[in-house]
């Protein structure tokens, strides 16, 4: 990952004007920082960036690119979990509490646009579920999710957020990656790529995925994109380890520790005709690494430890068997927050081959049915995951994000049972480190339809969680085709009025 | 009077530029000038632009790239590729636009209320009349850039070297820099490092231990001449295709799946793959490589516009039903084509200037709007390509066909019969002359996209088709909702169908009946449920499947009368009769098949359509659409195309590569001179190499990169008695691969890491870890497993999936899978489970040149995976088979498989003592884990 353009296009000005130049030695690491300086001639002298903010480009040392990065401004949260929740959770039915629906139940929507996402739009349906008041801030919130309702007074709501696609996969890329289009670092990707991780066992960026299987926009959505292949997520959940982890059964472990030694024997000779090479090193350790998270995988992943109480509170047992398994991966998540895994993406729910509304939130029919069925899986485990966070102190430094990938509308799909997509008002919700509490952010309009006070787009909201994550998303980019590239694209505006 | 004018540039670029151009609207506004009367500029107008405008809009750096200050700068316009005023024409000014808030997220001046009406008056009133500006009415704008790349390619001359005879004029240049430097060439690389080096890079595969052992000893005699026979024969192995079509391949992110929600396989898109690999191994000249893939569908090379496609796309059933979401998926689509063309061929971020010019290159927002409109005939999906006479898939398609009617003539001597072509179902019969035919279907429901019928005269026209003057019929009270019956004969394949269903309790089945114009001979018909997905997609599950059930044709005759000419139920029982004709039609359908595999089919290559008019979109949006524009390539570059406003697609396309491969072009040759050089030595003369812009590196050699791109377009250096062809990829090549920088080794000397660590004036060959490919293959020769046949279908790792569902890997290891991995199905996002890993590229953004990272999931897969458990059994075995017995023969056996070379004493008695206790297979595991196994050397 030495490209030239990628380590110093505008970073070695500041380096330069540190002084860093006569510093530079000549061990491994002076080698990777000398590289890093060598192209100063070679490439034109202006900030390309289009904000012309300069940007800070993370030092990454060749021998270990997940080692610990400073970020940019001191913030609470080091850590982040993001629950994602494909399908498009209806915000209407849920979080966004609109009691113009109920009056005009049955009625034709005043606002009608002609054809939405899968055609012409129905009548004005009220929430398929009541709302109550909750907890000290006595915000709305229906009975589909009573236990996340309890904990309202700890969230940070954005109700105004719009995208720029009604479509999944596209609404997916947006979220995760910034773009609708396809191949763009993932919000985990960049996390990792700007700050390495605290723990040196495990892998920086965990994606755990649903057991049913990836959503629709599969490996987009924890991918590299055009990072370096080290950033992506590693794919695993509390049932199934990562692909290739387990030494192959046909093997004994004294023979596959005798490889190792053999391998090591290699490297060394090798290594006396390259003294010094960063690149040759960095293999051998990534080696290393690996032999380590053989071990620390499994660790993680075996739930035996945890207490009976614990199990009963996620939800593990007396549901579902989905319920059962998103709970396990619930306490994997916990588990790999508590070992100093930088970014954990925890999938509530996959692509739709299972049939429409099944498999995710998307419930273009039947939405009572269908919404039930993923709240029963959804709402006590998370409920649970958040309050063992935060019983645990973990929250003090972790930002928690629950997201999906835009709304549901105000009326009927037709005339059926079901909502279609609704890009023009959706809602999320922050939790944990650096995070206001039982806050609100924004408003949509009284049907739902539309954002109408404090409007949030999708740039906004990533600018705001890496802002969160102390990095600032105008100077956290990656050259790539033309461009310094950002998760924010050439938008977004940090939202003050949520930060603690 | 001129006037200098400031094109935004770095600022060691910007020059002062004497305009020269008098654009149209300026003559216009000349004539405007006498009613100006009433309105002073200096009285009434520039206070007006003082107060409100010039505080951002004025200057050196002014806000948006915008200068009110100047006339000129005003008739620019900024970012926004509107110009701020159109004399006489308020109505297209963007500044009048702005002050009136018509776009509400554009409000000038900003954070201020609107000004007053009174003041918007007099500035419309004052463009209307001409926008009068004493003193600056002859300014014009002029455009010409001075960055380095937009400058013709000049031949620079060879530096002079004492001391040095015949060398390569590469090592010329890169001698005086580094001689400048008090560097040196490092000694040459020993001759295993130098015949594994040129292996990998040429081919992508280890040379095997025999050839390292020749080598070796034909390079202790005569080193220059056995180098140069290597490289000659590295050169004609079609392996070499191979290997540099994957480049091509990355750089417009190549994939057969669509990418977006359901990322649909694309069939048969492979066939453009092959036509790379053929171009490459063929030598096709570059130019000429460029030209097809833009046009080749006029040129016989059909498939290679499948270029033009390569990028992932939404198909429009997966948009949605909004139209303003399917004009944007439409735009989206031409984004990714402009997106290939400009990284690929033009070394430009063309996608930049999409919603405004570009921030660093003289590339405005009307440049990729005309550049869209070159390609405005392309739609993403299948066609049957156009092919030469003599191009390999028309030449054994026909061979197919003369076997087929073979079997056919077989066949017609029984009786009608009926064939397979997977999509549809082709029906023979006896000829007939007919005016009206009628195809009734036994079954209560028959689902139809399209019918379609032939006769022996003109064997591919459908009479059937409405367009022909053909009626249908069919009764009314069968007719299904949302299903009309013209659909059946529109000539339109895929959902949209005719179904016809019986009434309840009646017995009457479905029919539907065709009349022509004329009475027409006919003999055949072609009939299915939905053909498109067969020509455009595969590895669905439920694909392929026919909503109706057994049919009869019948023709009507002079007498009124309907007469049978074939039905299902009379074949059935022909085949009972005569028992041959069984075995003979599964013959015939075999050969179909083989067509398809084989011949011209249909094939994701492109489809095209009628070009619409072509709109610069203001801030990118189809919903704002602005002036109508016409095809043509990059003003800065003298892109204006000889074509009329109405010329078709093939026409501008054609006009277009015409522009991009005239040797006057400063791009073409220096990106891929550049490109080849990357590839070669690990690092463009352009680190970014594709981004030729202010924004991307400048060459750390820039002579020898113009001298590389001259020596491209117009070969200079005899190296055989032929003429050497101009454009020459493999010529290029072989000069750097045969220059002594390449040649060098790679061992760092600490003096010069002092100087450049990296290596960029190339001290050394620098080292580097190989990419996936290169890895996967080479354990595979190592094994004696590798199939080395050339083309043809990607070999596949992945399941038959559900239409919403993802792809995931069922076998990616096994013997079906020991081919080069160039033909391994690549699949856009979806994680191969072992080289994904390794930087392989998930195929969504153009990878111009891809990362080399490091992770443990890299070493977990090389130590676990069971490609590599099962490959490391088959090296041992083969290493076991080689030395009859002889344990210690054995272990030197895999490192040469593996290495080319023998194991040192501590490596082999390592490696002995391993293979005695446990077995030979972890052995070969070790070594394929090394780092001398996964680095160049």
């Amino acid at each position: 990952m030495n490209n030239a353009e990628n380590l110093s296009l505008l970073g070695r000005r500041m380096l330069d004007r540190r002084g860093f130049l006569q510093n530079t030695g000549l061990s491994i690491s002076g080698i990777a920082l000398a590289s890093m300086l060598a192209s100063d001639d070679s490439l034109a002298d202006e900030p390309k960036t289009v904000s012309s903010k300069i940007p800070i480009r993370p030092q990454i040392d060749p021998k270990n690119p997940y080692s610990p990065r400073k970020s940019h401004f001191e913030m609470p949260a080091k850590q982040v979990l993001v629950i994602y929740c494909p399908g498009a959770v209806s915000h209407v039915d849920t979080f966004d509490y609109k009691p113009t629906l109920t009056k005009l139940h049955g009625q034709k929507p005043p606002i009608i646009p002609a054809v939405t996402f899968e055609g012409p739009p129905g009548n004005i349906a009220k929430p398929f579920w009541d709302f109550k008041p909750r907890g000290e801030t006595g915000k709305m919130v229906s009975d589909l999710l009573p236990n996340l309702a309890n904990q309202v007074d700890d969230f940070c709501f954005f109700h105004a957020l719009t995208t720029d696609t009604s479509a999944h996969p596209q609404g997916e890329n947006f979220m995760n990656t910034g773009f609708t289009m396809e191949g763009f670092p993932s919000f985990g990707a960049w996390t990792t790529y700007a700050l390495g991780t605290e723990d040196q066992e495990l892998p920086a960026f965990v994606a755990i995925n649903d057991p049913r299987g990836l959503a629709r926009s599969g490996k987009n959505n924890f991918g590299n994109g055009f990072l370096p292949a080290a950033f992506q997520g590693t794919d695993f959940n509390a049932k199934n380890p990562p692909h290739n982890l387990n030494r192959p059964r046909e093997l004994s472990a004294q023979a596959d520790r005798s490889t190792v030694d053999l391998l090591k024997l290699l490297n060394a000779q090798h290594l006396t005709k390259y003294p010094g090479d960063a690149d040759l090193a960095g293999r051998i350790a990534s080696y290393e690494l690996a032999g380590k998270m053989q071990k620390s995988i499994p660790n993680v992943m075996d739930l035996t430890g945890e207490t009976k109480s614990t199990i009963k509170a996620y939800g593990v047992e007396g549901g579902s068997k989905l319920r059962s398994e998103y709970a396990k991966n619930c306490i994997l998540s916990r588990r790999l927050l508590e070992k100093g895994v930088r970014v954990v993406q925890l999938f509530n729910g996959s692509d739709p081959s299972g049939g429409n509304g099944i498999t995710n939130w998307d419930s273009h029919a039947n939405i009572a049915k269908t919404h039930a069925m993923q709240a029963e899986i959804m709402d006590q485990p998370t409920a649970a995951l958040i309050a063992d966070l935060k019983q645990r102190g973990l929250l003090d430094h972790t930002l928690v994000v629950w997201a999906t990938e835009f709304g549901r509308m105000p009326f009927l799909q037709g005339n059926g049972t079901g909502r279609d997509h609704n890009p023009g008002a959706f809602t999320c919700f922050l939790t944990g480190a650096g995070v206001k509490q039982g806050f609100s952010y924004g408003e949509s309009d009284e049907f739902g339809f539309k954002a109408l006070v404090n409007p949030t787009t999708v740039y906004d909201f990533n600018a705001t969680l890496l802002h969160l994550m102390g990095l600032d998303h105008e100077r956290l980019t990656f050259y790539h085709n033309g461009l310094e590239r950002r998760l924010t694209n050439v938008h977004g505006h940090v939202i003050e009025d949520v930060l603690a | 009077m001129s006037i200098s004018f400031h094109f935004y540039l770095p600022r060691h670029n910007r020059k002062t530029i004497v305009g020269l151009l008098i654009p149209a609207f300026f003559v216009l506004a000349l004539c405007h000038q006498s009613y100006a009367e009433g309105i002073d500029f200096d009285r009434d107008i520039a206070p007006l632009l003082k107060e409100h405008c010039w505080d951002c809009h004025s200057g050196k750096d002014p806000d948006s790239k915008l200068n009110l200050d100047r006339r000129v700068g005003a008739l620019r316009g900024g970012d926004y590729g509107q110009p701020a005023i159109v004399p006489g024409k308020p109505e297209k000014s963007f500044m009048i636009d702005v002050i009136n808030h018509r776009d509400p997220e554009l409000k000038m001046p900003p954070d201020e209320k609107k000004l007053p009406q009174k003041t918007i008056a007099l500035l419309t009133r004052w463009v209307k009349e001409g926008a009068d500006w004493p003193g600056q009415m002859k300014d014009v704008v002029e455009k010409k850039s001075g960055h380095w790349s937009f400058q013709p390619v000049t031949r620079p001359e060879v530096p002079f070297i004492s001391g040095k005879k015949n060398l390569n004029p590469i090592d010329a240049f890169l001698l005086r820099k580094l001689h400048d430097k008090k560097l040196g060439y490092s000694k040459p690389a020993d001759a295993r490092s130098q015949i594994r080096r040129v292996s990998f890079v040429l081919t992508g595969l280890a040379p095997t231990p025999e050839a390292t052992e020749a080598f070796i000893k034909s390079y202790a005699n005569e080193p220059d001449v056995a180098y140069e026979k290597l490289v000659k024969r590295l050169l004609d192995s079609p392996h070499f295709g191979e290997r540099w079509a994957q480049h091509w391949l990355d750089v417009i992110r190549w994939a057969e799946t669509n990418g977006s929600e359901s990322n649909m396989y694309r069939k048969n898109a492979w066939i453009y793959r092959d036509y790379v690999i053929r171009s490459f191994n063929e030598d096709k000249s570059y130019d000429q490589f460029l030209f097809e893939q833009i046009a080749g569908d006029t040129v016989g090379a059909g498939e290679a516009i499948g270029y033009l496609v390569a990028g992932p796309h939404v198909p429009v059933a997966t948009v949605g039903q909004e139209p303003s979401a399917r004009r944007q998926a439409r735009a989206d689509r031409m984004d990714e084509i402009l997106q290939t063309v400009g990284a690929s061929a033009m070394g430009m971020t063309i996608g930049c200037a999409r919603c405004h010019n570009h921030k660093f290159d003289p590339i405005s927002i009307r440049d990729y709007y005309a550049m869209s409109a070159v390609f405005q005939d392309i739609e993403f999906g299948s066609r049957f390509p156009e092919l030469a006479e003599d191009h390999p898939r028309r030449v054994r398609g026909q061979e197919l066909y003369r076997l087929i009617d073979k079997h056919r003539k077989i066949l017609s001597e029984t009786g009608p019969w009926e064939e397979n072509w997977t999509g549809y179902r082709e029906l023979h019969f006896p000829s007939v002359t007919t005016q009206s035919v009628r195809i009734s279907f036994q079954s209560a429901y028959a689902r139809i996209d399209e019918l379609e019928i032939f006769g022996p005269l003109e064997r591919d026209e459908n009479l059937a088709l409405a367009s022909m003057g053909t009626k249908v019929d069919s009764p009314e009270e069968m007719k299904v909702p949302r299903s009309g019956l013209h659909k059946i004969n529109d000539g339109e394949y895929g959902t949209e169908a005719w179904a016809g269903k019986s009434s309840k309790g009646s017995k009457e089945k479905p029919w539907v009946q065709f009349t022509f114009k004329k009475l027409h001979k006919i003999n055949r018909i072609k009939i299915s449920t939905n053909r498109l997905e067969n020509m455009q997609t595969d590895y669905l599950t439920g694909m392929n499947r026919f909503s109706f059930g057994p049919y009869k044709v019948e023709v009507l005759d002079d007498d009124g009368q309907w007469n049978q000419v074939a039905s299902i139920g009379q074949i059935k029982k022909l085949d009972h009769k005569h028992k041959s004709r069984i075995a003979t039609l599964k013959k015939l359908n075999e050969l179909v098949e083989q067509l398809s595999e084989e011949g011209p089919r249909p094939s994701f290559v492109a489809q095209l359509i009628r070009p619409v008019k072509s709109h610069v979109f203001y801030r990118g949006s189809p919903e704002t659409p602005r002036d109508e524009v016409f095809a043509a390539g990059l003003a800065e570059l003298n892109g204006k195309l000889p074509l009329k406003p109405d010329a078709s697609g093939k026409e501008r396309r054609v006009a277009f590569a015409k522009w991009l491969t005239s040797p006057d072009h400063p791009l073409t040759a220096r990106v891929e001179a550049n490109r080849l050089w990357h590839h070669i030595f690990g690092k463009g003369i352009v680190t970014t190499t594709s981004d030729f812009g202010a924004a991307g590196a400048l060459p750390s050699h820039p002579e020898l990169l113009d001298w590389l791109a001259a020596e491209f377009k117009t070969p200079s250096i005899n190296q055989s008695e032929r003429k050497q062809q101009s454009w020459s990829m493999k010529y290029l090549i072989r000069l750097m691969v045969t220059s002594q920088a390449f040649r060098q080794s790679s061992f760092p000397r600490i003096e010069c890491l002092a100087e450049d660590a990296d290596s960029v004036l190339l001290w050394r060959f620098p080292t580097r870890r190989m990419a996936a490919e290169v890895i996967r293959d080479s354990i595979l020769q190592s094994s004696g497993s590798l199939d080395a046949s050339i083309g043809g279908r990607s070999f596949r790792i992945h399941n038959v999936k559900k239409r919403y569902a993802q792809w995931f890997v069922t076998d990616n290891y096994g013997p079906h899978t020991w081919r080069r991995m160039i033909y391994q199905e690549r699949m856009r996002r979806v994680d191969d489970q072992m080289f994904t890993a390794f930087d392989f590229p998930d195929c969504g953004q153009i990878r111009p040149k891809r990362p080399i990272s490091t992770t443990p999931l890299q070493a977990l897969n090389l130590m676990n995976s069971e490609f590599v458990i099962d490959q490391s059994k088959r090296i041992a075995d083969l290493a076991n088979q080689d030395s009859n017995g002889d344990q210690s023969a054995a272990v030197k056996r895999c490192f040469e498989l593996l290495l080319a070379r023998k194991p040192n004493e501590g490596e082999l008695k390592s490696s002995l003592n391993l293979a005695q206790v446990h077995s030979l297979d972890i052995v070969c595991r070790a070594i394929i884990n090394s780092n001398e196994f996964a680095f160049l050397p």
